[in-house]
């Protein structure tokens, strides 16, 4: 078994390797920043345009739909870079394999383009 | 790693061409829009189709492809053609709703098409990964079937509801998977079976809460008491058609998963899990039949009714035999056809204003439509189980199956089993209760408005053919090929 | 034929009665009375093949029981005995169809009223043509349906529904002792068909039967069983109850049930089990002694009624008790031609008085009457010639039959001949007194009726008269034509082995021709005597009926009253049982069983439902929660079983 669990080690290091660099990044601004705040930086950031309501309402259906076919393709590319590494050892069984997974994806994507997912208004 | 040649597909041929079925459709489905609904659905009917003959045809013994994870022998072909069949028919049966309500989406069919196939993978798991993957191709594409309306509120709320507590129940049942792996060091059903089997001292802890959780996410699936709280408001809020495909495919489908976990992997704990299998189908059982009698909404009630015959149908896996197994095998062919036939009636109950769904609103129907009413008044009682209808046959095979268990042991868990079968006759006399009501309100009460006569000659052939087949199960002719078929089914997991 | 002579009123009655929407009124009319019109016919053929060619049928239509021991078919045994009452049967149920037709033409179930008719004729028709006890039990009880249905048939009268009741539940009581003498005839014989039973019975004299602390003759019991439920069906005192109350149902029905076939089903019976019969002469005693208490009796009630059907009952009542003690001296020839030649009186007398019925605005009252001799002359004609066929004037009917049964009762050497004679006798006497009273008060005199009812009197049409006319016939004549086939010289041929008596040489219908001059004379007489004091009464005199019964009020009031039979048993079995039944029910079953049982069953169920009903909240939250708690309690119950596990 501990074999088994040795296997998952690095899995555990990147976790509190996460964690670690995650506290730096809050806690080393607290201390080194100097505090000066003023309306425009308290105020809510919105990404590409000037924020019109506070962050605490509702938002729009369409960054939800935006965001879950942003990640349906992040997924595919973070699933493409350990295929891409072993496909020597994987050979054509790998490829194939791949290729069904994009045709599918891209099946997918031919239909919400269609569908009209991918225009804002 | 070898060079490794494609796998065997042959065993998988069927899944295949669904999905490539499946895909196509929906291009055809994209570039055309909406107006192409009906043709689309036929085609996926035919598709089904096409899939069922291509399983009929695959008669083997037990085959394993794509390492192990997949498995095709005689009970997954006999459970996949009930699912398939319940499958098709519902794509049949909502043709004309959506057409009347002005709601035609050609994601519809595909949809359920796509579920269908995620049943198919889950009959045919043989690995907590298939398991796993077959299961949640077929939930997310109910999740999305429940809420197709979205302007309608009740719809939208069932598909939210059924959304959060799937996802919940997927989460356990994941998490009861990582345990087992964790514990036993393989994710494959059989492997799982050979390791636990070979164990000196019995299986870790961790194994047995692995097990439960797989189990609990399992009964969600099925909806068995105490995981069935979500089954009437989804049942009441989704469409129509969307609840007939909801009360039968997913049902056999999540059926045969769980039979096959608990026969493969756990086989050699089947003392514990009886125990656990006994409480839910008790449970599941009484709950079913009685909070039924209190509902006036006809959708609600089935699904209560469905809640207690998944329990009927639980008794067969409790008797732990290969005739229990048989008896489940038949009691989900039986179920299948009651069920279809139900919703194809209700499916009828429409207004010049609309659908209604009451039960009050069947009032008169003997006068207003009386074939109507009669088909219905068989599906009442078969689902009563009143001899000799198909309903009562597919109890006798279960309780029966269950008494043998219980007789031929006299040590260990009998009594259980026979406080289950006597505590089970009783449910379904109290369930007799609100099937009879309905025919009482149908035969006995005064019309008040009348159903528009029925356009679909699909819905009253279905309709016609159940209501036959319930009526002439009798005959030798009709039930010999299916007690045959499915004692062969359950010989393939039960020797 | 046997086959259409039974059937063809059943299938008329199916069809009248399940279809008879689609039929029509008119369809379902000429579906029931074509049917009867057919069989009537045959039914003649038959008696002439079967009385006059002397054979005997035996039609098996199929097997009914087989099981263990005991078998027997569905047959049909025609002798005689049934042909005659096949003709009977037929004959006055085809003419009361037809009459039903001009009667009922103002009634909204006209398809219903035809198909209880047919349904009827067709249980008659199964009981004498029965060759077994069960069958003839089948038929027994299927009259007792269709007159439970026709007395019934005006259910929105609450006076009907009771009728119906009472006839149903005293017949009830008959039928015990009928099927308890079956079982008995059973028990001794291991058969119930006619040809085995009888031919074993010779075998079983002298034993005898052990009950509670007593020692039974077998063949007495068994007798006095089987002549228990002919009690019930021919309303003979005791039992007789029913009868006048259902009066109740429409006239044909009264005529065709209650006057000419149903009752006479317990005459038949005897006469059928005659070689039964004749093995105790104690069951005999018993018989001759009820049949002639309840001619008397039955008369004498008739003196004092006023309801114009009631009298007619009574008179049938007494009538039946002629024919029973003529039975019970061994006089069965004369007891089945008093049946016949009654049959067609008596139905005459009721479709007449019907007709009546009908003129006056459905008054049945006779003080409301008068006077409708002129008005109606025909019917009044038809109840003349009823009421001369029925008070034995020479040469109708029932001049050959009474007389005959009162001859044979002088001439029978039986314990109870003797008061059979004298009772008869007397009730000749009253029996022409009551008909001759009730032509006076319906047809003599000045009308009693108002004056809207009296506009509206006109003769009935001739849907209803035609049958009158028929039967008229059969008053006339009947007596005449069949005498010495029936009681005369042809006796023994045309009878063959129908009926049996022990002792043949000894034959009392033999004797009976050989009586002393004045007891041929004293019937005649004594008709005259009541004719006479009718005439006295009611037309000389019309205030003499008043001054008699303010002169003997008790013995008034107790025939009135019909000697308070209902009353003693309201109180001595009705009330008491109503009692119990409350209790039993109030107490017994409200309180107790259904308390416990099935409303309480059912109320907890409906507890439970509520509860479940509240746990389904609709909240996410409760749904998840209970999943856990579910999760949680199953990881507990593996925990605790696997013993804490391994790890």
């Amino acid at each position: 078994m501990n074999e088994l669990l040795l296997e998952y080690l690095p899995i555990l290091i990147f976790f509190f390797i996460a964690i670690i660099l995650s506290c730096v990044f809050i806690v080393l601004p607290m201390m080194l920043v100097e505090q000066k705040p003023d309306t425009e930086k308290l105020s809510a950031y919105e990404c590409g345009f000037e924020a019109f309501d506070s962050a605490r309402k509702p938002f729009d259906v369409r960054f939800y739909l935006v965001a879950i076919l942003f990640i349906i393709f992040d997924l595919e590319v973070a699933f493409l870079f350990p295929w891409a590494i072993s496909l020597g050892e994987i050979g054509l069984f790998g490829f194939v394999s791949m290729m069904i997974f994009l045709g599918v994806l891209t099946i997918g994507f031919i239909y919400e383009w269609k569908k009209g997912a991918l225009e804002w208004e | 790693m070898t060079e490794t040649l494609l796998p065997d597909l042959a065993p998988a041929y069927g899944e295949i061409f669904m999905a490539i079925g499946a895909m196509a459709l929906l291009m055809f489905g994209v570039f055309r829009g909406n107006k192409s609904t009906e043709l689309v659905s036929l085609l996926t009917a035919a598709v089904m189709i096409v899939t069922l003959i291509i399983t009929v045809t695959w008669n083997d013994t037990a085959v394993y492809t794509f390492e192990n994870m997949f498995v095709v022998d005689r009970f997954t072909s006999f459970m996949k053609i009930l699912v398939l069949v319940a499958s098709a028919l519902a794509v049949f049966m909502s043709m004309q709703y959506f057409k009347d309500e002005k709601e035609e989406r050609f994601e519809y069919p595909i949809l359920v098409l796509l579920a269908t196939l995620g049943m198919m993978v889950m009959v045919s798991a043989n690995d907590l990964m298939s398991l796993y993957m077959g299961l949640e191709l077929q939930s997310l594409s109910l999740y999305v079937l429940a809420s197709i309306r979205r302007d309608s509120e009740l719809a939208t709320e069932a598909g939210l509801k059924y959304f959060v507590l799937g996802a919940l129940s997927s989460g356990i049942l994941l998490f009861g998977s990582s345990l087992i792996y964790g514990f036993v060091g393989s994710t494959n059903f059989t492997v799982i079976g050979q390791t636990l089997s070979q164990a000196s001292h019995g299986p870790d802890i961790g194994v047995i809460i692995g097990m439960v959780l797989v189990l609990a996410g399992l009964a969600f699936k099925i909806s068995a008491v105490p995981f069935h709280m979500w089954t009437p408001d989804v049942y009441q809020g989704a469409p129509t058609p969307v609840t007939a495909f909801f009360a039968v495919a997913p049902k056999v489908a999540a059926l045969a998963l769980l039979v096959r976990v608990l026969y493969v992997p756990f086989g050699e704990m089947s003392e514990s899990w009886t125990q656990v299998i006994v409480f839910m189908s008790l449970a599941s059982m009484v709950l079913g039949s009685v909070a039924a009698v209190v509902q006036t909404n006809i959708k609600r009630l089935m699904a209560y009714s469905s809640i207690g015959h998944i329990g009927f149908a639980l008794v067969g896996i409790a008797a732990g035999s290969q005739d229990g197994l048989r008896g489940l095998v038949i009691y989900m062919a039986i179920y299948l056809v009651m069920n279809v036939g139900t919703f194809a009636c209700i499916l009828a109950m429409r207004r010049k204003d609309g659908m209604v769904e009451d039960i009050s609103d069947l009032a008169g129907l003997a006068q207003t439509r009386p074939a109507m009413a009669a088909a219905l008044g068989i599906f009442m009682l078969s689902l009563a189980g009143i001899p000799p209808l198909a309903g009562f046959w597919g109890k006798w095979y279960v309780f029966k199956a269950v008494i043998a268990t219980a007789v031929a042991d006299p040590m260990a868990t009998n009594y259980g089993l026979i406080m289950l079968a006597v505590i089970g006759v009783m449910a379904s006399v109290v369930g007799a209760y609100y099937y009879l009501n309905i025919i009482k309100v149908m035969f006995f009460n005064e019309p008040e408005g009348e159903f528009i006569l029925q356009k679909s000659r699909k819905l009253k052939a279905i309709m016609g053919v159940s209501a036959a087949l319930m009526l002439l199960f009798l005959l030798p002719q009709i039930n010999a090929p299916v007690l045959e078929y499915a004692r062969m089914a359950a010989a393939a997991l039960i020797s | 034929m046997y086959q259409i002579i039974v059937f063809g009123p059943f299938i008329a009655a199916i069809l009248a009665g399940l279809f008879g929407r689609q039929l029509g009124d008119k369809g379902a009319q000429i579906i029931t009375c074509g049917a009867l019109v057919v069989s009537a016919f045959l039914s003649w053929v038959a008696l002439f093949q079967i009385g006059f060619g002397g054979t005997v049928e035996h039609v098996t239509i199929m097997t009914w029981v087989s099981s263990g021991d005991l078998n027997f078919n569905w047959a049909f045994k025609v002798d005689t005995l049934t042909a005659v009452m096949l003709v009977v049967v037929n004959t006055v149920s085809c003419l009361v169809h037809i009459y039903s037709i001009g009667y009922m033409s103002h009634d909204p179930h006209k398809a219903r009223f035809m198909a209880y008719l047919s349904l009827f004729t067709f249980a008659m028709l199964m009981l004498v043509t029965a060759d077994n006890f069960v069958q003839m039990f089948f038929g027994w009880e299927g009259v007792g349906l269709a007159s439970y249905l026709l007395i019934g048939f005006w259910y929105k009268k609450p006076s009907a529904c009771a009728a119906a009741i009472k006839a149903f539940l005293v017949n009830r009581v008959g039928d015990f002792g009928f099927a308890l003498g079956i079982f008995a005839i059973y028990m001794v014989t291991g058969s119930v068909e006619f040809d085995v039973v009888f031919a074993k019975i010779p075998e079983l004299q002298g034993q005898t039967i052990h009950f509670l602390w007593m020692d039974l003759d077998l063949i007495t019991t068994i007798c006095i069983l089987l002549f228990i439920g002919a009690m019930g069906k021919s309303a003979q005192l005791g039992l007789h109850t029913w009868l006048p109350d259902a009066m109740e149902g429409p006239t044909p029905v009264s005529a065709l049930i209650h006057a000419a076939t149903m009752v006479t089903a317990g005459v038949f019976m005897v006469a059928r089990t005659s070689p039964i019969f004749e093995y105790s002469p104690d069951a005999l005693a018993f018989v001759t002694f009820i049949g002639a208490s309840t001619a008397i009796f039955a008369a004498t009630i008739g003196t004092t009624q006023n309801d114009i059907k009631r009298v007619i009952a009574y008179s049938t009542c007494s009538q039946l008790g002629y024919m029973f003690f003529a039975l019970g001296i061994s006089a069965y020839g004369a007891a089945i031609f008093h049946l016949f030649t009654h049959a067609f009186f008596k139905a005459l007398l009721f479709l007449g008085s019907g007709s009546v019925i009908h003129a006056m605005s459905d008054e049945q009252d006779m003080r409301k009457m008068g006077g409708l001799r002129k008005k109606i002359p025909w019917t009044f004609a038809m109840m003349v010639i009823g009421t001369l066929a029925l008070t034995g004037f020479p040469f109708l009917a029932g001049y050959y039959s009474k007389d005959m049964i009162i001859e044979a009762a002088f001439a029978s050497d039986s314990s109870m001949a003797g008061y059979a004679f004298f009772m008869g006798v007397f009730a000749a006497l009253l029996t022409s007194f009551y008909s001759w009273r009730l032509i006076f008060m319906t047809f003599f005199g000045e009308s009693r009726s108002s004056k809207s009812v009296q506009d509206h009197v006109h003769e009935s049409g001739n849907w209803m008269m035609a049958p009158l006319y028929v039967l008229a016939l059969g008053a006339l004549l009947a007596g005449f034509i069949f005498k010495d086939y029936f009681i005369g010289q042809n006796y023994e041929d045309f009878w063959g082995s129908a009926l049996f008596l022990k002792d043949a040489a000894n034959n009392v219908m033999e004797a009976a021709h050989h009586v002393p001059g004045w007891v041929i004379a004293s019937p005649f007489i004594v008709m005259i005597l009541g004719f006479l004091i009718a005439v006295y009464a009611y037309i000389i005199k019309p205030e003499t009926p008043a001054q008699f019964s303010g002169t003997f009020r008790y013995l008034y009031a107790l025939f009135y009253n019909k000697w308070y039979i209902d009353e003693i048993y309201d109180y001595l079995l009705v009330n008491p049982a109503k009692k119990l039944g409350v209790f039993l029910w109030k107490k017994g079953d409200e309180n107790i069983i259904d308390r416990f049982g099935p409303d309480g069953a059912a109320a907890s169920v409906m507890a439970l439902a509520r509860k479940f009903r509240g746990l389904q909240s609709g909240y996410i939250y409760h749904y998840a929660f209970a999943m856990l708690m579910g999760i949680a309690a199953f990881v507990t119950w593996f925990v605790f079983i696997s013993g804490g596990g391994a790890s």
